[in-house]
């Protein structure tokens, strides 16, 4: 236990002292000021009476409605651009720990190198969802206190960002253990991240391929990849109180994820240093 | 439990490379016992294996056979790094950590409780130099010497049984380097094993009981330091030698050297050496030196180098 919190510790320790974490941290502050002092939502009698930005008064909709939707587009923001800084600021904590003349060190210490890897791992996990969170929280408290409209979905849909951040940063390790190289790792989660919703239009290619195994190969990739798109639905559904039709596309996606990561502690494991 | 704090048997590590198919062999079949409580020096020329040997020993590195034992323990297993204190040689700790918060961390992954660390963090720095100042300092912030002082001090912070120092006063100023040597001399009383990997060999010659020369992988020489530089013979040294006596002397002399009017002549035997003593004292000459000659770790190290190559 004590192992595990000198790396976790670490792990924040690092992050902290590289900048682009701070300003990941300043751009969800800057957000939640936003929030907190340059929209004004007037509501009369549980009914909204006039929403104002940058003291300009918005067309009125239903309450319930306007507070979903933003929510909606805060939590679509944080996922795809959000995790698109995730990742660029991880992967350089990654590969960090398999600098020559740090890992030996690691290494020589009583602890397994399943335990050393998922230690950094979770650390990282923890260090970006303690961002999501602080934006997450931080604005459905606002919106709470502005609006009076408490809906559970949206801070559900920061467990589903974080999710999917750690089946990327899974990609990453792997990507490090292999090649020790951040921009490697960098490169091949953002394709993931380009090609999986391509992939998510899969009826639709399937209509304009012609062979049988390239729509198979479609067909095959969008299965085994993970599914960032359709997350994104289920989190918008989870937002706007809908029903989510499949949770196919987060359980194939920790299968993935757990695949890549057992890949990467496998890969340690035997690697010489 | 082994009598031997480290125990290697055909331990052999090859590298192959995955796309030329090519092998190098880093270390080759090499066999070592080193005793509980004795100081051991690994020798060796640049691309020797010195460091693929060590890292087998931390499990850094995976042998391609033969084994590795720390305190009889298979140096794979978990718990046989438990009583290894490591100082790596191009250690890069990290630079965001100030020198307690780097003791602290190496600390809990040696299984450390917080207590124990928090009262032995300072005492620490401290015996390696390290002013109060320092404790507080970003390691992005240390000289060369003060981080190999934090290096050893990081490497201590368990009480190890063991210490494995790869080229432990590396960058450190003459002074730093007795304080250092001074630091593993009173580990060395309390019984702590020192393996040390060191370029230096007076260094070495002065500190270390046993040493191990290898060379292209291969255990080339190993012994305790006095019976590597004993020499087979007796050196005497004498002034004021009349011309007649030293043409005499030396054409008994197995060698022999005339500089600023000191003779020295290398005999045989102990027998030998007396006879000439009492023949340079009845001619009324001063004897300088007598005893049995010597030679350097270095010069040992340069003849199993050559002889190896």
């Amino acid at each position: 236990m004590n192992a595990t919190l000198a790396l976790i510790e670490d792990t924040f320790r690092e992050a902290f002292a590289r900048r682009v974490l701070w300003g990941f941290f300043g751009c969800c502050t800057v957000l939640l000021l936003f929030l907190m002092f340059i929209m004004r939502v007037d509501v009369v009698a549980g009914a909204l009476a006039t929403v104002t930005i940058f003291g300009r008064s918005m067309p009125s909709q239903d309450l319930q409605n306007l507070v979903q939707q933003t929510q909606s587009v805060i939590a679509m923001v944080l996922y795809f651009a959000g995790m698109a800084l995730s990742v660029f600021a991880s992967a350089g904590l990654v590969s960090a720990m398999f600098e020559p003349g740090r890992i030996e060190l690691l290494i020589s210490k009583p602890v397994s190198r399943t335990h050393l890897l998922l230690g950094r791992y979770l650390g990282n996990v923890l260090v970006i969802g303690a961002n999501i969170l602080y934006l997450v929280i931080g604005s459905w408290i606002i919106f709470g206190i502005k609006t009076q409209v408490w809906g559970m979905g949206f801070l559900l849909s920061s467990l589903c960002t974080i999710f999917i951040f750690a089946v990327l940063l899974a990609v990453l390790v792997l990507a490090g253990v292999l090649w020790d190289s951040a921009a490697v790792g960098i490169m091949i989660t953002f394709a993931i991240m380009i090609v999986t919703p391509i992939l998510a239009q899969k009826n639709t290619i399937e209509r304009l391929l012609d062979s049988e195994w390239s729509r198979d190969l479609v067909k095959v990739l969008y299965y085994v990849l993970p599914k960032t798109s359709d997350v994104s639905i289920i989190i918008r559904h989870l937002i706007l109180n809908q029903p989510v039709e499949s949770w196919m596309p987060v359980w194939s996606t920790a299968l993935f994820g757990i695949v890549v990561l057992g890949a990467g502690i496998w890969r340690f494991q035997r690697r010489t240093f | 439990m082994s009598e031997y704090a480290i125990e290697t048997e055909g331990l052999t590590k090859v590298f192959r490379s995955s796309w030329s198919k090519r092998e190098l062999v880093a270390v080759d079949n090499v066999s070592i016992r080193v005793p509980k409580g004795t100081t051991y020096g690994l020798l060796g020329p640049n691309g020797a294996g010195k460091t693929t040997f060590v890292k087998m020993l931390l499990s850094c590195a995976h042998p391609t056979s033969g084994r590795a034992m720390v305190f009889g323990r298979d140096s794979r297993e978990e718990e046989a790094r438990r009583p290894i204190g490591y100082l790596p040689e191009n250690h890069r700790f990290p630079t965001y950590m100030t020198g307690r918060d780097m003791l602290n961390f190496y600390g809990a992954l040696s299984g450390m409780e917080t207590r124990a660390r928090q009262a032995r963090i300072p005492e620490l720095l401290n015996l390696v130099g390290l002013d109060e100042r320092a404790h507080n300092l970003r390691l992005g912030k240390y000289s060369k010497g003060m981080l190999q002082r934090v290096g050893l001090a990081q490497a201590l912070i368990h009480s190890p049984k063991l210490l494995v120092l790869d080229e432990p006063s590396d960058g450190v100023d003459p002074v730093g380097r007795k304080q250092i040597r001074d630091v593993l001399h009173g580990l060395e009383k309390q019984g702590v094993t020192i393996f040390l990997n060191s370029h230096l060999l007076a260094e070495v010659e002065l500190f270390c009981h046993e040493v191990a020369i290898i060379q292209k992988g291969k255990l080339a020489l190993t012994g305790t330091v006095q019976e590597l530089t004993s020499g087979s013979g007796y050196r005497v040294e004498s002034v004021g030698v009349p011309e007649a006596l030293e043409t005499e002397l030396r054409a008994k002399a197995k060698s022999f050297a005339a500089t600023n009017g000191r003779l020295s002549l290398l005999f045989g035997s102990r027998q030998e050496a007396n006879q000439v003593v009492d023949l340079l004292r009845g001619n009324g000459c001063e004897i300088e030196s007598l005893g049995p000659s010597r030679s350097t770790l270095e010069e040992v190290f340069m003849k199993t180098v050559e002889a190896a190559k």
